[in-house]
């Protein structure tokens, strides 16, 4: 016993030097190359009081003296600041949505194939949207788009904002989460709000009222559908990712995608967020419908060139 | 022997095995509870905020009613992920359980981890009351639930184990207790090792469970060698003076 003793006198020195650089913090090249040395002489220690067979209190003591010591080395900087933020929404993302293209376009499909489903069904027959949507629901989106531009009053934008914010970037994030079973929450997601939609902007084109929803939702369509649809394919990759593993395991697989996962949900979030602004700003303001109509086909181009331009040059490397 | 392991591994460059406890989900939901009213407080303090808005500012209505709803917004999708990002991977509840967030390597989390694990908690929760994740939780061999699965994460118990030194033998070995003891105490390794856990955990003991402690495992060794001192205490105490040889 006298040897472990002693062992333990020997090394006490270097243990608590650890503890202590650990705990006052490293700056400076000679703190981080002692900081090594004293892990790499820990680490051994703590081998050798396994073998040892030291009393449990040591080897505990040890063993988080030196994760702690292998943590800081190995450590993730943590990352931050405006900049990576800036760089995740204009290059990361457009990147990663198209390298995930086929993704994307299963999303696009699975929204708006029922969106066009739902529309030209409300176009031609009254009774196909009231089929799908409650005579109220249908009553009261005529009575809300039958007069002049929805108006409304001083602060009431900034309300709708919030609204929007916590409703439709609400909806997009579950939409990805719930891809988490096979991504059929996302593709229920994407079908119903696609049909629902759908039917809505063909019932209200067919009762007449379709220039002022136009009117009114010209500005923010590209961010907020595009928004969605991304969500989706966020929500499809990663249902995938838990059915086609390429040989790894499923938990070892969903982690690889997290990433393409992170970087695609950022852009959608920032989309969304970008609807909500116009959304509640612009869309009901007192602004002519042909300046809506300019400003939505800006929108558009926007969207369009963001996606498909952002990081371009860093998509070759 | 089947051995119900609660303990993820981590195997180092420099070939040292390092062990993280891992937290289960009791503990978890304890400090999800706890930041279920965090968030309440928080809420509470958003809300007065813009009720104040309200009051004050022209047009303030809508200001307050938009803030608060933005509010709620970052309530329900970004608290975990901001407090795990700024705290390295705590929120208020886990560190008052004294858990914590840590990358599979035991390193910690980048904000793009807890994002991540915090997002899919909606699908965790699911049909209700996490039982997604209870179960993910159950199969897995390391409680992951989804989110950890997707941000790579896992969940650990932060040890604040404190060492306790060298151990002291107070009072000193007097002469005549020396001379009292037998010349030989022909221990086991599985009895030193006893003294040994034991002599450790003493300083924190109050004296009348040192002696219960003692009780337990002194009588085998009067037993064996007819000897005790005056206390069972001080039998140990001695007893493991002579065996590591620090009797002076």
């Amino acid at each position: 016993m006298s040897d472990r003793e002693a062992f333990i006198a020997n090394r006490q020195g270097r243990w608590s030097r650890l503890d202590h650089l650990l705990k006052t913090g490293i700056n400076g090249a000679q703190k981080w190359s002692e900081l090594a040395r004293l892990y790499r002489s820990v680490a051994a220690d703590l081998s050798r009081a396994r073998s040892l067979d030291l009393p449990p209190d040591i080897v505990r003591y040890l063993e988080q003296l030196s994760a702690n010591a292998h943590n800081r080395l190995y450590g993730s900087q943590r990352s931050g600041g405006g900049r990576n933020i800036l760089r995740a929404v204009m290059v990361d993302f457009p990147v990663e949505l198209r390298r995930q293209w086929r993704f994307f376009l299963l999303a696009s499909l699975l929204f708006y194939g029922p969106f066009a489903i739902g529309a030209l069904g409300a176009l031609v027959d009254p009774a196909f949207a009231s089929a799908v949507l409650p005579e109220a629901t249908l009553a009261n989106m005529e009575q809300m788009y039958s007069g002049d531009t929805v108006s409304r009053q001083a602060g009431e934008d900034a309300m709708m904002a919030g609204f929007y914010v916590m409703n439709n970037v609400g909806i997009a994030l579950r939409c990805f989460a719930t891809g988490a079973f096979l991504g059929l929450g996302s593709v229920y997601t994407l079908v119903y709000n696609g049909l629902v939609m759908g039917v809505i902007e063909g019932y209200l084109w067919s009762v007449g009222a379709g220039w002022n929803l136009l009117d009114f939702t010209a500005g923010h369509t590209a961010w907020e559908l595009t928004g969605v649809v991304v969500a989706g394919t966020a929500g499809l990759k990663l249902g995938w990712s838990i059915v086609v593993t390429n040989g790894r395991t499923r938990a070892g697989s969903l982690k690889a995608a997290g990433p393409a996962l992170f970087r695609l949900i950022i852009g959608a979030t920032a989309l969304l967020f970008g609807a909500a602004a116009i959304e509640a700003f612009w869309s009901a303001s007192p602004v002519p419908l042909m300046g809506k109509l300019i400003f939505g086909a800006f929108q558009v181009l926007l969207v369009g060139a963001w996606l498909s331009l952002g990081g371009i040059r860093a998509d070759d490397s | 022997m089947l051995r119900l392991d609660t303990t993820a591994q981590v195997d180092t460059p420099e070939r040292v095995v390092l062990r993280y406890r891992l937290a289960g989900p009791g503990r978890r939901a304890a400090a999800y509870l706890i930041d279920g009213v965090c968030r309440g407080a928080i809420l509470a303090v958003i809300w007065v905020i813009a009720m104040t808005a309200a009051v004050v500012l022209p047009g303030g209505d809508g200001i307050g009613a938009g803030g608060l709803l933005l509010g709620l917004f970052f309530l329900e999708w970004g608290y975990g992920a901001l407090f795990e990002w700024l705290m390295a991977g705590r929120t208020p509840g886990k560190l008052a359980l004294g858990i914590r967030v840590v990358r599979e390597d035991g390193s910690t989390g980048r904000f793009s981890d807890f994002l991540l694990r915090n997002l899919l908690r909606t699908a965790d929760f699911l049909p209700g009351f996490f039982a997604v994740g209870l179960v993910s939780m159950l199969l897995d061999s390391r409680f992951r639930r989804l989110g950890d699965l997707v941000g790579g994460t896992v969940v650990v118990v932060e040890d604040r184990e404190r060492m306790l030194g060298t151990v002291a033998i107070e009072p000193p070995v007097s002469e005549e207790e020396r001379q009292a003891m037998p010349t030989a105490l022909a221990l086991t390794v599985e009895e030193r090792r006893v003294l040994e856990v034991y002599m450790r955990r003493l300083p924190r003991l109050s004296r009348e469970r040192a002696e219960e402690l003692a009780g337990l495992y002194g009588p085998a060794l009067h037993d064996k060698t007819g000897w005790r001192a005056e206390t069972w205490t001080r039998t140990l105490v001695l007893a493991y003076a002579r065996a590591a040889g620090r009797e002076r």
